[in-house]
């Protein structure tokens, strides 16, 4: 009687959380993508005489948009390799030795896939773009007007950006992976006498595959639906389907096609992440309990073998060039903002200007404004993610349950496939769902601060969630059992055991989620109307207008606050790079 | 002082049974091991007893007052699990006094049952550490420790010695019995372990299929074992499972049997002629030891096995136990204990010999 009364209390705040997150969800995610679905299949959201495929059909066939298809394809497949190439000797290096600063190393290099899009497109301008610094140092070394190295309207320069942005995920990805090979496994083949090679491709490679694959598939996903660097970098030859489907519904107002496509988008992107987890899963089995990895040694040249002492050097120049690759253009950013963008200005304009009203013009607000903006729908982004990652983490408590009695939940695996989907929607299909759904509605009209914060909260709750998860998942049900029959309300074990357990990654999930929310740029972008706009949108309105020390100015900004943030999260717990 | 009443207890995991018409008693402040191998549904039982997991049918009784459908907050019953599991982010001090704290007892009384916890169990210079600043066995004496210090009716303790080393074992193990008796907690101990139930405990409960097979004091149990699996989750030596039997009509003292070291011809008594044969138990100090290949003695029916010396040890003064390789079907082995210290000089590892058992000397189970 007594137990029945707890589960129904227990229920009771179950219901509750449910009904909160699906609203939710059903409010600012599925409606809006329900009504995606109805401008794919019916012109203009209404039905019509056409029959409900004819539209989507005409528009997936089109030639201009099968090639913005491929494209987006080939170039993702591209810079993927590209950063495996690089990615995996780098990763190797920093789990081969050891030196004095490595972790700091690894976080700086790092750093580039936690920094906001449009700051990477501005840092790649600066560094290599026409006027840039290494277009002007060759210039002027070798006396001639041709540049070395042109980034606007080449896929040269799109993959460049793509690989500068997606190093990290891999090189970061695949250093526990160097870490959780079972090591003993090789020493016990060289005593049998196989060959170096035959170790490599029989015991190696097979313990290292699915962390190649999950690592490769994210930055697949991530090149895929990247938008700012195209956007800008690609002119009007060169475009993603997320360039497409934002160039489609404001620039031409083609509601119907760009629906279609943001359809196409979301099917293939479901398809890799569902990939990803089957890889990602794999790699926690495999990561699970193995402590014979490879143990870094310290840097050594004396008394080494030739062979060792070539590779020691192979490697560690990959890595010196990676590592000039990742933080020149974020040094670049900085430096830049101090250079007086005409003669007899101060090297601080930027930053006075910033505190000024100039430029209103342009932006829609002053810079100061935005800055301001950008903090508040950042911190107000935070707050809800926090909360309904708290509330998804509260749902799936009834793992504990089924502990308890052996049962199956159909609620727990109901919600992971719920969160999947979110995953798989790119910012752009987002906002396009959020700008269908309310663009009549007051909301849209006067309150789009409200929609903007959302598109973030949403952009942000699988990374947070999955923080947290991680987090909870790592407690012990046993230790809530005993708590239990200490005499331990379902309060007090939250309030003592479970929520000091999960705290830093709640830290971690929260600043994370101030981060990506601090330097968004799609949704923000597509939705953002009159004085509402963000740093983000300040820099690529300036990029525009050919100003760079403002720009700059903004980017350091964002710079400094992303790297605080991370480096707060790196003292706290691990950043999860992972969707 | 409370007794445990455990009566036709059933759960089931994926349709198979796992506690099966489970029913067993424990006397108050008496500490019953329940010896059973892994998988048996030990745990489960003490998760069913503690309110963890559900159970279908049966009833639980502590003190007479059914308990069944109370919470694990309101049983008032102490749970130590497997593996030492300690609140990680909490001092042992705060790891102690949690029930008491979730209980909201006034902070002296805390400050008081903290102190006499805190002796019963000699962690007093553990309390401002954290788990992971502890070893194996200091976190399992916390973990008693936590459990002991809100007194509870009856005392669940899971393999509490499973992942200690050897050499603090013993000595744990007798932590454990000390504080119970001192606090004639009425205890119910799981282990797969039979020197543990040995050890400790006032009576052993031997588990299988879901049930509570055999109960008894230790020497009961190990001299009138129920059957073939009671004695090997015993640990008896030199017993092997009865794959066939027949029972001559003309002849009936006495009893072919099938094992796994071959077949043999057993004296049958009145008593066991009623019971299905399931094994076999060889006491080893009665069998006799030759390296020549002869019978032994004459006058008596006996059992003659071939096999080769694997090892000689000395277990105790004047004690030695020889470790017999027997070829059949399946390769066995048989402990011969001996106290002919001659014998065992001459005897050497991988040398042939002849073993000689009297019939009546084999044990049916």
């Amino acid at each position: 009687m007594e137990r029945n009364i707890d589960k129904q209390v227990e229920r009771a705040v179950m219901v509750l959380a449910l009904i909160a997150l699906f609203s939710f969800l059903l409010s600012f995610f599925y409606l809006p993508l329900f009504k995606i679905l109805s401008y794919a299949f019916q012109k203009n959201g209404e039905i019509g005489d056409e029959s409900v495929f004819s539209v989507f059909w005409s528009t997936v066939t089109q030639s201009s948009n099968i090639r913005f298809l491929s494209f987006s394809f080939n170039q993702a497949l591209i810079s993927t390799i590209i950063c495996l190439v690089f990615g995996l000797p780098v990763s190797y290096f920093f789990a081969q030795y050891k030196f004095k600063g490595k972790d700091l190393v690894i976080n700086l290099l790092t750093v580039p896939f936690v920094l906001p899009p449009i700051v990477v497109l501005l840092g790649f301008i600066i560094t290599y773009g026409e006027n840039g610094w290494l277009n002007s140092v060759w210039k002027t070394v070798f006396q001639t007007d041709r540049s070395l190295f042109k980034i606007f309207g080449t896929v040269e320069g799109i993959i460049a950006a793509h690989v500068f942005y997606n190093l990290s995920v891999i090189i970061r990805l695949m250093i526990p992976a160097w870490m959780n090979l079972d090591y003993e496994q090789v020493e016990v083949s060289k005593t049998l006498g196989v060959k170096n090679f035959t170790i490599f491709r029989k015991i190696v490679f097979p313990q290292l595959i699915n962390f190649i694959v999950s690592a490769a598939l994210l930055v697949f996903i991530y090149c895929f639906n990247s938008f700012a660097i195209v956007l800008y970098l690609g002119e009007v030859k060169y475009q993603t389907l997320e360039v497409r489907i934002y160039k489609l519904i404001k620039n031409s107002l083609k509601f119907t096609e760009g629906s279609s496509l943001a359809i196409i988008q979301l099917l293939i992107n479901t398809l890799i992440i569902i990939i990803y987890l089957f890889f990602e899963n794999k790699t926690r089995q495999m990561a699970r309990g193995k402590e014979k990895g490879i143990k870094p040694k310290p840097i050594k040249l004396k008394n080494t073998p030739l062979k060792e002492k070539i590779s020691f050097i192979f490697l560690s120049l990959i890595t010196l060039f990676v590592m000039l690759f990742s933080f020149s253009p974020m040094i670049a950013v900085i430096i830049e903002s101090f250079i007086p963008y005409t003669k007899g200005i101060s090297p601080l304009w930027g930053y006075l200007t910033l505190l000024s009203s100039e430029y209103m013009a342009i932006l829609g607000n002053s810079p100061f404004r935005m800055f301001i903006n950008t903090i508040i729908f950042s911190f107000s982004a935070t707050i809800i993610t926090l909360f309904f990652s708290l509330l998804i983490v509260l749902i799936l408590r009834i793992r504990y349950n089924k502990l308890r009695n052996y049962k199956q939940s159909i609620v727990e695996n109901f919600i992971s496939y719920l969160i999947i989907l979110p995953m798989a929607t790119s910012s752009i299909t987002l906002a396009l769902g959020l700008f269908l759904k309310y663009r009549t509605t007051e909301v849209y009209l006067n309150y789009v601060w409200i929609l903007i914060i959302l598109s973030h909260v949403l952009i942000s709750i699988p990374f947070a969630t999955r923080s947290i998860l991680a987090a909870y998942n790592r407690i012990d049900v046993e230790m809530l059992n005993v708590a239990s029959t200490l005499g331990a309300s379902r309060f007090f074990i939250f309030k003592k055991i479970e929520f000091p357990l999960i705290g830093k990654s709640l830290i971690v999930g929260g600043i994370f989620s101030f981060a990506i929310s601090l330097g968004e740029f799609g949704a923000t972008n597509f939705l953002v109307r009159g004085s509402f706009g963000t740093l983000s949108i300040a820099i690529y309105k300036l990029i525009i207008s050919q100003t760079i020390q403002l720009p700059a100015t903004m980017a350091t900004i964002l710079i400094i606050l992303t790297v605080l943030s991370f480096l707060i999260i790196q003292k706290l717990g691990d950043i999860e790079l992972k969707v | 002082m409370t007794k445990l009443e455990i009566k036709d207890l059933s759960m089931r995991y994926q349709r198979k049974y796992i506690l099966d018409n489970l029913c067993l008693e424990v006397e108050s402040g008496e500490l019953v091991v329940i010896l059973g191998e892994s998988g048996c549904g030990k745990t489960s039982l003490l998760k069913v007893i503690a309110g963890i997991l559900e159970h279908e049918t049966g009833r639980i009784f502590v003190d007479g007052v059914d308990i069944s459908n109370l919470s694990p907050q309101k049983r008032n019953i102490g749970y130590v699990p497997q593996g030492q599991i300690l609140f990680p982010h909490m001092k042992v001090k705060d790891n102690v006094i949690f029930g008491l704290k979730a209980k909201k007892l006034p902070r002296e009384q805390i400050k008081e049952k903290l102190e006499w916890i805190v002796n019963l169990t000699e962690i007093k210079d553990l309390l401002d550490r954290y788990p992971h600043e502890i070893s194996g066995g200091q976190k399992q004496r916390v973990a008693l420790a936590r459990s002991m210090v809100t007194n509870p009716k009856i005392l669940l303790l899971d393999e509490p010695l499973s992942s200690i080393d050897a050499s603090g074992r013993e000595a744990l193990a007798l932590t454990i019995r000390r504080i119970q008796k001192e606090t004639e907690t009425t205890t119910l101990y799981v282990t797969h372990n039979q020197e543990e139930a040995r050890l400790i405990g006032d009576r052993v409960a031997i588990m299988y299929d879901g049930k509570v097979q055999q109960i008894g004091k230790i020497i009961e149990v190990d001299r009138k074992p129920l059957n073939y699996l009671t004695a090997k989750i015993m640990g008896s030596l030199n017993v092997f499972p009865v794959s066939f039997y027949s029972i001559n009509k003309e002849n009936d003292n006495f009893v072919i049997v099938d094992t796994t070291i071959g077949q043999m011809k057993i004296p049958l008594s009145d008593t066991q002629r009623r019971k299905k044969i399931t094994g076999i138990k060889i006491p080893p100090t009665e069998i006799k030891i030759s390296t020549i290949e002869k019978k032994l003695s004459e006058e008596k029916e006996s059992v003659i096995k071939k096999g080769i010396i694997k090892s000689v040890i000395e277990i105790g003064k004047s004690l030695f136990r020889i470790v017999v390789e027997i070829q059949g079907e399946n390769i066995e082995y048989l402990k011969v204990d001996t106290e002919n210290k001659e014998l065992v000089n001459y005897l050497k590892t991988n040398q042939n010999v002849t073993l000689e058992i009297a019939s009546e000397k084999v044990v049916l189970l």
